[in-house]
C-alpha cells in the first residue's frame, strides 16, 4: 500500500472516530446503535495497519487490486449498517404506532371524565 | 339481536362528507352494538362532526394509515372485552344492515372471521374492471399460498371473533392491510367465511387507492402475502388445536 494512501486513511479513520466519540459525548448518538459503526471502524483500522490481510483476502476472492478488496469490505460494512438502521426504523414505527393508540385511548378517557365534571 | 358484546369499528380519515351518514345508519340499524369511530388524524371537520354527534370516538395524534387505525379499534375491543368486532369503512360504502347477518354467522357457525363480499352474488357496486382484475389476482395468490379461496380480498367489511380480536390487536399489517390480514388469519388456522353483501359506490372523499398508487399497491400486497406465507413455513398456528 502506498504510504501517502496509508497516511490519508489513518487521518480519515482518526476523524471518523473523533466524530463518533464527540457525538456520543453530546448524547446525539446512543451507544447501542453506534456499536456497528465502531466495530466497522476498528476492522477498517486493522486492515489499514496490516494491509497483508486485504491482499490475502483479495486473492481469495479473485480480486486483482488489493485496494478494491478494501472497498468491497467497506461496502459490505455499509450495507450491514444500513440494514441495521432499517430494522431499527421498522421497530420504532411499531412502537410509535402503539404509543399513538394509547394516547388516543387516554384522550378519550379524559374527554369522558371532563364531560362528567361538567355535568356536576 | 344477540347476546355477544359487539363493537363496530369505523376508521375515518378526512370523511366529513360521509361520516355522519355512516353513524346515522349504525345508530338506526345496529342499536344493540357499541361503536367506535377511529379518527385517523383528519385534517377536515371530521372531529367536530364526531363531537356534535355524541358518538364514542378516539382521535389518533398522528396519521397511522388504515392499518394502524383498524388496529387501534381491535386494541380497544380487546381492552374493553368485546366478543365480536366489526370493521366498517367510514366512507359509507358498506351497508350496515348486513351486520346482523355477520354477527349471526359468527355466533351460530364455527367461524372466526366473516367477510362481507361483493363478488358472491355480484350485486351492487362491483368496482372498475381493472380493480377487479387486481382483486382476482390477489385472490388467486392467496389461494395458491394458503389453499383458501376468498373472493373479495380487499373488502374492509369484516366481523372478527374474540380470538382474532386479540390476534389483530397484537399485530395487524400496515398500509393496504386487508389481503395480508386474511393470510395471517388463515395461517393461524382461522376459519373465514364470506357472506354476500351489496356495496355502494363511495360518494365523497377519495379511495385510499388512486390509480398512481395501484402499481405500488399490487407489488407491496403481493410481496406481503408471499412473505407472510413464507414466515410460517409448513407448520401453522395452534388455534384449532387449542380449541378442540
Amino acid at each position: 500500500m502506498p504510504s501517502a494512501l496509508k497516511i490519508t486513511l489513518y487521518i480519515g479513520i482518526f476523524i471518523y472516530f473523533i466524530l463518533i466519540l464527540s457525538l456520543l459525548k453530546k448524547g446525539a448518538l446512543s451507544l447501542k446503535y453506534t456499536l456497528a459503526w465502531l466495530f466497522s471502524g476498528v476492522v477498517i483500522f486493522i486492515l489499514v495497519v496490516f494491509p497483508e490481510i486485504i491482499y490475502w483476502f483479495s486473492v481469495l476472492l479473485g480480486i486483482h487490486n488489493g485496494m478494491n478488496g478494501l472497498f468491497v469490505a467497506v461496502i459490505g460494512f455499509m450495507l450491514m449498517i444500513l440494514l441495521t438502521i432499517t430494522s431499527i426504523v421498522s421497530n420504532q414505527r411499531n412502537k410509535i404506532k402503539i404509543l399513538a393508540h394509547e394516547v388516543a385511548f387516554l384522550e378519550k378517557r379524559i374527554r369522558k371524565l371532563e364531560e362528567k365534571e361538567y355535568v356536576k | 339481536m344477540s347476546k355477544s358484546k359487539v363493537l363496530i369499528v369505523i376508521p375515518a380519515h378526512n370523511e366529513e362528507t360521509n361520516i355522519k351518514k355512516v353513524i346515522g345508519a349504525c345508530k338506526q340499524k345496529c342499536s344493540d352494538c357499541d361503536f367506535l369511530v377511529v379518527n385517523d388524524c383528519s385534517q377536515d371537520k371530521t372531529e367536530e362532526i364526531l363531537d356534535s354527534e355524541n358518538v364514542a370516538y378516539i382521535s389518533l395524534p398522528i396519521n397511522l394509515g388504515i392499518g394502524g387505525a383498524i388496529q387501534a379499534g381491535y386494541r380497544y375491543a380487546k381492552k374493553n372485552n368485546y366478543d365480536i368486532a366489526i370493521q366498517v369503512d367510514g366512507d359509507n360504502q358498506h351497508d350496515v344492515s348486513y351486520i346482523e347477518d355477520m354477527i349471526r354467522t359468527i355466533e351460530e357457525e364455527n367461524v372466526d372471521i366473516v367477510i362481507g363480499s361483493r363478488f358472491i352474488k355480484r350485486e351492487g357496486f362491483q368496482s372498475s374492471a381493472t380493480r377487479r382484475i387486481g382483486i382476482n389476482f390477489l385472490s388467486f395468490l392467496i389461494l395458491l399460498c394458503t389453499g383458501k379461496r376468498v373472493y373479495d380480498v380487499t373488502s374492509g367489511f369484516r366481523a372478527v371473533n374474540r380470538y382474532f380480536i386479540e390476534f389483530y390487536a397484537n399485530s395487524y399489517p400496515d398500509d393496504y392491510p386487508e389481503p395480508e390480514a386474511i393470510v395471517a388469519a388463515v395461517m393461524h388456522k382461522g376459519i373465514i367465511k364470506e357472506i354476500p353483501v351489496i356495496m355502494h359506490e363511495r360518494d365523497g372523499g377519495k379511495s385510499s387507492i388512486t390509480f398512481k398508487r395501484s402499481v405500488y399497491y399490487m407489488v407491496k400486497v403481493s410481496l406481503a402475502i408471499i412473505i407472510c406465507r413464507i414466515s410460517f413455513g409448513v407448520r401453522r398456528g395452534k388455534h384449532n388445536a387449542e380449541r378442540t
